[in-house]
């Protein structure tokens, strides 16, 4: 009986030890692509494994001595566990968090935008780190519009959980627009064409030709002056005796122009989208 | 005697995949600057506890390829280097009892990227060579963001953070 009770506090005594030995000191935090030392206590060896979002290790370690992380192990930012086990196992966990902005994912729109819009232009920004890992802390981005050396639209905006975004009108002149994000010296650049939007003032002047009436617009420009792209339909209507028609006829190179066959007196018109042009009355001569 | 074995036999795989499927609550109304649709709020809700099945699927398996269906980008490679590490260590993590309380906190003016932060719950237990070495419960936050797939949202990144 006294064999069995000395037995017995022996078993507790180095059950104790292994626990004792089976402690990890891993810190609360770490950051991503760091090295870490997690250091360990008593002796002989044990199996150690880390898990976390984009490792699984596990290796053999002598007690005693720390367990070195390479930054490998931890480039990915998210929960690890670290597990120690020697008979039995023991285990604590930390985090990773992001590296500093190393790369920005840049979403603008959209790529074509009418000129004088209001809230036609967007744009989100998420930062990462060189892991791709995203950058949680609050960094200030910095929203910039230019077009032609000149500086259309700029602000900053501080991210929150991540992300960082605006919204705005578009300028008032066609062409093309380059719009910019930047953390620091770390930037994202975007491509906008702004176009001229619908026509503006459409006038249009006639004249008699062997084959009826030919009609034409003046240059069409939107109401900013911007000239309207060619493509852009013009619908030309005849009213007279022969009834009404209509043609539709794209601009080229800022004109528009169509062929029509109305008969005695005849009202012309024009209109693009919206926009009607002003009319004209002629007596057409067979 | 045969049945009988064989029908506890599925009555424990049923049981199994029950427990295992995530429970997700989805609250959409901080959100913004666009509002999220309906729609589209059901399609969140319905596809993140998809990805998760699908996460401790892969998991349990060891088989990086399912992640396919439900991760993307950042989140699939990770996820992905994981698996392929736990295969060669003979290791992997069960998710056990999930429940995920999902709140949208960003929706991009264009609804081509949603931010959602997940207040998880979920038993997470570390089997290395069949046998359970780690099983805690684990209470974690995770920032997600979420883009639109072809018939499907999709995950892009799922990180784990000490705070929000």
């Amino acid at each position: 009986m006294r064999r069995i009770l000395i037995a017995s506090l022996m078993s507790g005594l180095w059950l104790t030890q292994v626990c004792f030995a089976q402690e990890l000191n891993v810190p609360t935090q770490a950051t991503a692509g760091d090295t870490l030392s997690i250091p360990t206590s008593g002796n002989g060896e044990a199996t150690f494994y880390l898990v976390g979002p984009g490792s699984s290790l596990k290796q053999t370690v002598h007690l005693g001595q720390a367990i070195q992380l390479s930054a490998n192990d931890l480039n990915a930012s998210g929960r690890y566990v670290a597990i120690l086990c020697a008979g039995a196992c023991t285990s604590s966990h930390f985090f990773v968090v992001p590296a500093g902005v190393s790369t920005l994912s840049f979403l603008a729109h959209p790529s074509r935008a009418l000129v004088r819009q209001n809230d036609a232009i967007s744009g989100v920004v998420f930062p990462f780190d060189k892991f791709r890992n995203l950058v949680i802390a609050p960094v200030t981005v910095n929203f910039q519009l230019t077009a032609n050396k000149a500086n259309l639209f700029s602000r900053s905006m501080p991210t929150r959980f991540g992300v960082a975004w605006f919204r705005s009108g578009s300028w008032n002149s066609a062409g093309m627009a380059q719009l910019t994000a930047s953390v620091n010296d770390i930037s994202a650049q975007r491509v906008l064409q702004l176009v001229a939007s619908d026509p503006c003032n459409l006038r249009i002047k006639a004249q008699q030709v062997s084959k009826g009436i030919l009609v034409e617009t003046d240059p069409v420009h939107d109401c900013s002056g911007n000239v309207v792209p060619d493509g852009t339909i013009v619908s030309f209507t005849a009213n007279s005796s022969n009834g009404r028609s209509t043609v539709d006829a794209p601009i080229k190179q800022g004109v528009a122009r169509a062929q029509l066959t109305p008969a005695g007196a005849a009202t012309i018109s024009a209109a693009s989208g919206v926009v009607m042009g002003n009319e004209l009355r002629m007596e057409v001569r067979p | 005697m045969k049945t009988i074995s064989m029908f506890a036999l599925l009555l424990c795989s049923v049981m199994a995949v029950a427990q295992n499927a995530p429970e997700v609550k989805l609250v959409v109304e901080s959100a913004s600057p666009r509002a999220v649709e309906s729609l589209t709020e059901r399609s969140i809700a319905r596809d993140y506890t998809a990805a998760w099945r699908t996460l401790a699927e892969a998991s349990e398996k060891s088989s990086p390829s399912l992640l396919d269906a439900y991760f993307i980008g950042g989140a699939k490679a990770t996820f992905a280097r994981a698996l392929a590490e736990q295969k060669k260590t003979g290791t992997h993590v069960r998710y056990l009892n999930q429940t995920h309380h999902l709140k949208a906190v960003f929706y991009a003016p264009e609804g081509d990227v949603m931010e959602l932060q997940d207040a998880a719950e979920y038993q997470m237990q570390i089997v290395s060579d069949d046998k359970v070495i780690h099983d805690e419960h684990v209470v974690v936050q995770y920032i997600v963001l979420m883009t639109p797939g072809a018939d499907r949202w999709v995950i892009r990144q799922l990180q784990a953070v000490p705070t929000l």
